[in-house]
């Protein structure tokens, strides 16, 4: 069948540089982890040592503005509307879909054939979104208690000394980036295997025509082309046009 | 100074010269503003005994009782094995150390007396030096020093000496954490002195001074300082002395510039060795290791690890608080980057683990995927069909909104106009 109309009112621009900035930031401090964990490039330590502290900076003041954004930024409840509410309204248990969790997981186990009814985030990618805000968080404080800089501020040695010592910090850190790793690849297949609608948009801000969702009745009310079909006609009226003069 | 004393030392080999310049090295160690070697200098004059050792004081403050417990004597060794009297060794023995089974004159029942007048005699005075790990295993049995099991708990003759002590110094790592006798799977139940008066209530203030063997110019440092001024220094959340354990091997360590550059050894014997890189990738544990070592250096400042070729093995980086937090099992295997994490009685390095929890993941989403293109909900397959109405509100009979009731399958409704009007 079909999918649902992709708007630009669900993910604003403003969310989607914080999304670039979360997927460019988040490769870099992959990358140079994973130096910093084993130097399989000889001369670059020094380099991946800056840019890993550098991005992890970035990556967690990105977090926090993504979070203030959520309070100032509207964006709509669901696809296929242009209708819009205050972002963070779409991060909580939205009417919606408040009792869809069963219906997404088995959607996805395949013991449900149709489409859950939803809102903007599915209730497993809402759930791993909020997830992914707060592990960022905690990485970024397992990292500054890892760096020679911070490490002896009591708000960050404290920890340290909870978990027992900077060699259990570096494997959680290190272990950490696993978990990071091994949501990018979820998220990055549940982005994709819909389709190319979505990312296109979250990406490029590109809208894609769909059904059309209603508020008032929490359920798919109609089509929308974004005018695909007057603009064959104006397209066809032309040909005729030019046919006639010709 | 007096001369008498002066003599005493030179009698026994250290010059004047040399042991003023010990006494400024202390006193940088120690590193409170206005104490100077000559402060030093005369605190030690001060304490050392009268008559014996030529000296003014009368061994007042703090006759040092050196316990040597579960341990391999190279914290001992350490402080005395000098083919020309090391400062440290004389000037500790000039302090007054009134019990040391290795280095006091006297054995047997002699030895073992004067460690009971020693505590008689300066009851909640004298400062206890524990060299090695507190065996426990076998109600105590698992040391005994003259004939008594040493270490029991509840009741001990450690204990005893621990709890009229002013100040308990765990000297080397063996005596803050367990060290090597506790290490997996620990059959003496060693553990270190600190954790063994936690559970036995007895709270004498306990410095804990790491790494294998202690390095001696920060026992004496410390003792000095506790002569000197009768403070001890500033210790951070493993009473370990802050001064001494604040930074990391790798933040003052003579390789760093090798790390910052990328230049690493990764494998002894190589040219990379000979051209004294970085150990990080044979397993340096300076990154995660504080202590000293780089700047105090060993042997009377001869060398250290690094400096020897030896990547760094986290000697002073056990939990005094939690026995199989020791030094030990904290760091091994040495030549890795990372210690072995434990699944019941595996070990194995966190990478394999990681990597294996990846491959399976990625083999699911694939087979999910398969799955997903099979049910036809792909984008070349046309995408899944939305259901009409929630399970939950059909299974509770909710309708939402005035046009609920009149459209009772908008999805499919929209589904037709979507066949008439064209894929597009
Ligand atoms: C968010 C802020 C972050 C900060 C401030 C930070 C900081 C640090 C620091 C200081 C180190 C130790 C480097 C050294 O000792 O030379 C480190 C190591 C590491 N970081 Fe981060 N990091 C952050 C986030 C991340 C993220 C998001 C990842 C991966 C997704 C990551 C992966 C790693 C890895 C793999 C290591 C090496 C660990 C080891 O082998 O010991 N870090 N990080
Ligand atoms: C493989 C690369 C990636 C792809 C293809 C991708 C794609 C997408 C798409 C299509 C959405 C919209 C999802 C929806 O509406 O349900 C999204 C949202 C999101 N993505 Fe990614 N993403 C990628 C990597 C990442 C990474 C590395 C992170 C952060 C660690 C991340 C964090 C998020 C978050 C937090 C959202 C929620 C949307 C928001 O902020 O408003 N993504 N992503
Ligand atoms: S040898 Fe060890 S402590 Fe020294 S710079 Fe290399 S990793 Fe750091
Ligand atoms: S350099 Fe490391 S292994 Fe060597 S004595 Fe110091 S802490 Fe121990």
């Amino acid at each position: 069948m079909a999918e649902i109309a992709h708007y630009k009112e669900m993910h604003p621009l403003a969310f989607r540089i914080t999304h670039w900035v979360n997927l460019v930031a988040m490769i870099l401090l992959i990358l140079s982890g994973i130096e910093i964990h084993y130097p399989v490039l000889g001369g670059v330590m020094g380099l991946a040592r800056g840019l890993h502290i550098f991005c992890g900076i970035v990556l967690v003041v990105n977090c926090i503005a993504r979070i203030v954004l959520a309070f100032v930024i509207k964006s709509s409840p669901m696809g296929g509307t242009r209708e819009t509410v205050t972002d963070f309204w779409n991060w909580l248990p939205q009417k919606y879909n408040r009792h869809q969790l069963g219906a997404w997981i088995k959607y996805y186990l395949f013991i449900k054939k149709d489409h859950p009814l939803s809102a903007k985030l599915g209730v497993p990618q809402k759930l791993s979104y909020l997830l992914i805000g707060i592990l960022i968080l905690f990485m970024g404080y397992t990292g500054f208690c890892l760096w020679d800089v911070t490490m002896n501020v009591p708000f960050f040695a404290g920890f340290t000394f909870a978990v027992g010592g900077l060699m259990k910090l570096r494997i959680i850190h290190y272990f950490m980036m696993y978990i990071f790793i091994w949501f990018t690849m979820i998220h990055g297949y549940l982005a994709l295997i819909d389709g190319m609608a979505l990312p296109r948009l979250m990406f490029f801000g590109k809208e894609t025509g769909g059904l059309t969702y209603s508020l008032e009745t929490w359920n798919i009310d109609g089509y929308d082309d974004l005018g695909a079909a007057e603009k064959i006609e104006i397209v066809n009226k032309e040909d005729e046009q030019a046919a006639a003069t010709a | 100074m007096k001369d008498s004393f002066i003599e005493s030392l030179e009698s026994r080999g250290l010059t004047r010269r040399a042991f003023l310049a010990f006494c400024g090295s202390i006193a940088a160690a120690i590193g409170i503003e206005g104490v100077t070697g000559i402060d030093v200098a005369e605190a030690i004059e001060e304490n050392a005994l009268i008559g014996t050792n030529g000296g003014r004081g009368e061994g007042k403050l703090a006759p040092v009782v050196w316990m040597e417990l579960g341990s391999c004597t190279g914290c001992t060794e350490s402080f005395a094995q000098a083919d020309d009297p090391d400062p440290a060794t004389l000037i500790l023995e000039y302090i007054a150390l009134n019990y040391s089974e290795t280095l006091s004159a006297a054995a047997g029942y002699s030895l073992e007396e004067s460690r009971e007048q020693t505590i008689k005699a300066f009851p909640g005075k004298y400062v206890l030096v524990v060299e090695g790990a507190v065996m426990t295993r076998w109600n105590g049995d698992a040391l005994r020093i003259a004939g008594e099991a040493t270490c029991a708990p509840g009741e001990s003759p450690l204990l005893d000496v621990c709890k009229n002590a002013a100040a308990v110094i765990a000297a080397g790592s063996c005596a803050v954490d367990g060290g090597f006798c506790a290490a997996e799977p620990n059959p003496g139940g060693a553990c270190g002195i600190q954790k063994y008066m936690a559970d036995n209530g007895v709270n004498t203030p306990v410095v804990n001074l790491p790494t294998c063997p202690c390095n001696p110019a920060t026992l004496v440092a410390v003792i000095v300082q506790y002569l000197l001024l009768g403070t001890l220094p500033q210790l951070n959340e493993y009473n370990m002395p802050e001064v001494y354990y604040g930074e990391t091997i790798h933040d003052n360590c003579q390789r760093r510039g090798h790390f910052e550059n990328g230049e690493f050894v990764y494998e002894f014997g190589s040219e990379e060795e000979a051209k004294g890189y970085c150990l990080y990738a044979m397993g340096c544990k300076g990154p995660q290791t504080k202590a000293n070592c780089g700047t105090i250096r060993w042997n009377r400042r001869v060398s250290w690890c690094v400096d020897a070729g030896a990547p760094c093995i986290g000697c002073a980086s056990g939990d005094p608080r939690v026995t199989q937090r020791n030094w030990i099992d904290f760091n091994a295997p040495f030549l890795n980057r990372m210690k072995d994490i434990h699944i019941g009685s595996l070990r194995v390095q966190p990478t394999p683990v990681a990597l294996t929890i990846t491959g399976v993941l990625a083999a699911a989403l694939i087979v999910h995927g398969i799955g997903m293109k099979a049910a036809g909900r792909t984008e070349g397959a046309g995408g899944p069909d939305w259901e009409p109405v929630r399970e939950y509100d059909k299974k509770h009979g909710i309708t939402h909104g005035s046009a609920a009731a009149a459209t009772s399958e908008p999805a499919e409704k929209a589904a037709a106009e979507v066949s008439e009007g064209g894929e597009q």
